[in-house]
């Protein structure tokens, strides 16, 4: 620190300056973020640059956080679940499912069929939702405009089926311990069916003016390889771990819900860059369109919420529960600790992203500052859900 | 999976209800044991999930979770740090992705990881990093038998009493032997 | 009054047009740059202002204008300010030589293209003026990028070009049109496909327009060389931008297209609507496609386009001279 506020000050904030401890003689420390142009959110990469190659970086967050996990402790459990809907706006009924199966598992609670099946349908439009901002936001930080307009017209469907039952358009707090908060009216149901085939349409559309095209296909083919021993160590899953090979889908692995009864395909990728990331959720949109399908047919009449479901009240009794589903990004669970009290002891969120994020420093080092663009739009990054 | 913490000096192995507590295997390990444990985990093939803790009366339960790629099944490992001075040795150096969820934990309740690579805030801004916002008041805190699951005992030692003292537990005779550090 | 020669008096002419077309052209293009982009995205576009949006370029425009002009602390002010007048008043001198009809020009001289390739060099300086004057990382890092790819697509441009004027036998753009025919299949365009192929692929990386706008990268660096330009300052790198499109599509017309020939209807509405076509090309290309990574865009400029060209060039010496002897 020196005794001039204006060279201090272009010395950089706390991390900057940590950061340059360690950086090499010559090299540029340049800060990607906050404010950024690319979608991602509010994030923050310092990388040190050698010309065009990146030799470190090191994200920084914080910028969205919010306490999520302190205001669970000042909540009751009924009164948390509109959180969840803010954690993750992308896939927000994956959250609400996560902590809402969570305190289910402590209480020992069970949920109707019916609900479990409009929990499957919802969550899976969720899916193609998230997964179609990933890929008009990741084209639009390649340089093209266009797709992403095309994604939300899309995206305009899925959230008109989704405001219906739950109310929302974005930030959904639609399940409740023990069901859902409302059923799935004609009208819904109608959206829905209309949807499936139109949506499927769609899809080879895209696959043949942008994921064939060239350019894309220089532009994320053989980058950002994660090996499978990378994704390990890091804690990686979801697309980000499916693309290396590993097949794993906490839908499969764990099964939860009416999945078990459910056909479907777990798409995953040998190419583990950019490109088999890619490959894999494009893939899954098809294959949530099935599950859709399937769970509309096999779809029983009765009770949307058990009998008795706890109220606002309620007390989550002793005990300790983990919970996982499989959301857009990865294994979004949640670890809920009561000690029997007005609220819950102790709420740990786990966050995929947080762990996909993690392994960008090591996979980034000597790749072009385009590159890193390309990766860590292929990481599908939501920055609200890694801050919590 | 109890043939992992063979020799590691484990106060307390047992078997857990998944279908109720979403986790297969619970360990409470000595602090010291923690690295070895981390390094035969990662040999066999788990993955890190996440690392939280949590604030009772007998001290930060620092709680890690790992899960399998291939034969899923959540293996938990607890670690108890008292309040005085919460340090653990940090597993950063071998499951990277460690490193950020230690400093979460930092962040969040003030235990130190010695041998985090990086350990500056992560969450919280710099200037209040030291606010522990998760840390609770000495009468808001619980006993750890109240909450956590004492699932099918495999072992406990005869000096740790975290968890369920009167339970009838199996005392085996652990190979290696180490006296318990709770 | 001392008689005004008519040489002088034909530039200052054609200087009035060039300008005021230049301006006109600006508004123009980005009319249709934003009624084409929102139609693509299945938008409408602009359609407020005036009847389908035409006026909205005016009121940009006049927002421009009325903008502050600031320069960020530590930025050199003289090169500053310089940047966006340099790279806005050479584009003027380029639109002199362009034949728009049969004997309309507004300056006749026999060197026209060698006029216009050395000039089109000076937009280079004034990107590299701009992001080094900004005082601003990404600016320098746009700036950089900028001069490698302006430098490397000259080259291949240059040769297309001469490759057409190795058939004409002239650098006289005039000369060039007079030796093309009415129809289509007389026009240089048949008989130097590869050289219009390659000429319009380094006109698009010569005008940093997608998919070679790296150094406008706006997901990556946050607009480039001219981040830190607002106001008018910006305004001038725009149209600066939108006229050496208009200059890169005429001198094709001129050398590819068959300038301002084309039956019944006159000379100079054929010369614009064939600049207007490739002028929709080029829209059409940008908003379709992602952009090309930098280093692939020196890849397809240094293996592909320069070795292509120079065979064309070689081929061409080798017909032209072989016509010579029979």
């Amino acid at each position: 620190m020196t005794t001039n506020p204006i060279i201090d000050h272009l010395a950089g904030d706390f991390y900057t300056q940590n950061f340059a401890k360690t950086a090499g003689e010559g090299n540029l420390i340049l800060n990607l973020g906050p404010q950024h142009p690319s979608t991602h959110g509010v994030l923050r990469v310092v990388v040190e640059l050698d010309g065009e190659y990146i030799m470190r970086a090191e994200p920084v967050l914080g910028y969205l956080h919010r306490m999520h996990e302190k205001m669970a402790e000042v909540k009751t459990a009924a009164q948390f679940i509109p959180n969840m809907g803010r954690v993750d706006y992308g896939h927000a009924l994956g959250w609400n499912w996560a902590f809402v199966g969570a305190a289910e598992k402590v209480g020992g609670i069970e949920v109707p069929e019916r609900a479990e099946y409009i929990r499957v349908i919802t969550c899976e439009l969720n899916r193609i939702a998230s997964h179609l901002l990933w890929w008009g936001a990741y084209l639009l930080d390649l340089g093209a405009f266009t797709p992403i307009m095309y994604a939300f017209d899309d995206r305009e469907k899925i959230l008109d089926i989704l405001q219906i039952p739950t109310g929302s358009r974005l930030t959904y707090s639609y399940f409740r311990i023990g069901g859902v908060a409302q059923d799935l009216n004609a009208e819904c149901i109608r959206l829905i069916q209309e949807f499936i085939p139109w949506f499927r349409a769609r899809l080879p559309m895209y696959k043949d003016l942008v994921s064939d095209n060239i350019i894309l296909r220089k532009r994320i083919e053989n980058i950002g390889v994660i090996e499978q021993e990378t994704c390990r160590r890091f804690g990686a899953t979801g697309p980000v771990a499916r693309g290396s090979g590993i097949n794993y889908d906490v839908r499969r692995a764990v099964p939860y819900s009416v999945y078990p009864k459910l056909d479907f395909e777990v798409p995953t990728s040998d190419l583990k860059c950019a490109r088999g990331r890619y490959d894999v959720r494009m893939i899954e949109m098809e294959q949530s369109l099935r599950i859709i399908e399937q769970a509309l047919e096999m779809m029983p009449e009765g009770e949307i919420l058990i009998k008795g479901a706890p109220k606002p009240s309620w007390k989550v009794p002793k005990g300790e529960g983990y919970f996982a589903v499989e959301g857009a990004r990865g294994k979004i669970g949640a670890y809920v600790v009561s000690d029997g009290g007005k609220n819950i002891y102790r709420t740990k969120l786990r966050a995929p992203g947080f762990c996909n994020l993690s392994l960008f420093a090591e996979v980034s080092k000597g790749t072009i500052l385009a590159d890193a663009v390309a990766i860590l739009g292929s990481l599908d990054l939501i920055i609200p859900e890694i801050d919590r | 999976m109890e043939a992992l913490f063979t020799g590691l000096g484990a106060l307390y192995l047992a078997k857990c209800d998944a279908a109720k507590t979403g986790q297969a295997f619970q360990a409470f390990l000595p602090a010291g044991s923690l690295v070895r444990a981390a390094e035969r985990l990662l040999k066999a093939n788990y993955y890190i999930e996440d690392i939280c803790a949590v604030d009772c009366v007998e001290g930060f339960i620092v709680v890690y979770h790992f899960d399998h790629f291939e034969a899923p099944g959540r293996l938990t490992l607890r670690v108890l740090a008292p309040h005085a001075a919460p340090t653990l040795p940090s597993i950063a150096n071998i499951f990277d992705g460690a490193e950020w969820h230690e400093r979460e934990t930092r962040d969040f309740h003030g235990v130190v990881f010695e041998g985090n690579p990086n350990l500056i805030p992560l969450l919280i801004d710099p200037e209040m990093a030291d606010c522990f916002p998760l840390r609770k008041e000495e009468k808001a805190r619980a006993k750890a038998k109240d909450m956590l699951e004492a699932g099918e005992v495999i072992y406990c030692h005869p000096s740790f009493t975290l968890m369920t003292p009167d339970a009838p537990a199996e005392v085996k005779e652990s190979s290696g032997d180490q006296p318990a550090t709770a | 009054m001392s008689a005004i020669p008519a040489e002088l008096l034909h530039i200052i002419i054609g200087l009035v047009a060039v300008a005021a077309s230049v301006g006109l052209i600006g508004l123009v293009m980005v009319w249709v740059e934003r009624k084409v982009a929102g139609h693509i995205q299945r938008r409408p576009g602009p359609y407020e202002v005036g009847p389908s949006g035409v006026l909205q370029p005016l009121c940009d425009a006049l927002k421009l204008v009325g903008k502050q002009l600031f320069m960020p602390t530590g930025a050199d002010p003289i090169l500053f300010w310089l940047a966006p007048v340099l790279a806005f008043l050479p584009v003027l001198l380029l639109f002199l030589p362009l034949p728009v009809g049969d004997g309309l020009m507004a300056l006749d001289v026999n060197l026209g293209l060698l006029l216009i390739l050395a000039f089109s060099g000076l937009a280079v300086l004034s990107v590299l003026l701009a992001g080094w004057a900004s005082n601003n990382k990404y600016g320098l890092l746009g700036a950089a990028r900028a001069v490698a790819q302006s430098v490397a697509y000259e080259i291949p441009l240059l040769l297309s070009v001469l490759a057409v004027s190795f058939v004409a036998g002239s650098l006289d753009l005039a000369q060039v049109v007079k030796g093309q025919g009415t129809w289509p299949w007389n026009w240089n365009i048949m008989t130097q496909p590869l050289a219009f192929i390659i000429y319009f692929v380094s006109a698009l990386g010569e005008t940093n327009r997608a998919p070679f706008d790296l150094p406008e990268a706006e997901s990556e660096l946050t607009a480039g060389f001219h981040t830190e330009y607002s106001g008018m300052g910006f305004g001038m790198f725009f149209l600066a931008e939108y006229a050496n499109m208009v200059v890169v599509c005429s001198v094709a017309t001129a050398l590819f297209l068959g300038g301002w020939h084309g039956p019944v209807l006159p000379g100079p509405l054929w010369f614009v609507l064939k600049v207007s076509a490739l002028m929709l090309l080029m829209v059409f290309a940008r908003w379709t496609y992602p952009r090309v990574r930098f280093d692939q865009l020196l890849v397809i400029n240094w293996k592909w386009l320069l070795p292509l060209a120079v065979a064309n060039l070689l081929l061409t010496a080798f017909f032209v001279k072989l016509a010579q002897f029979a």
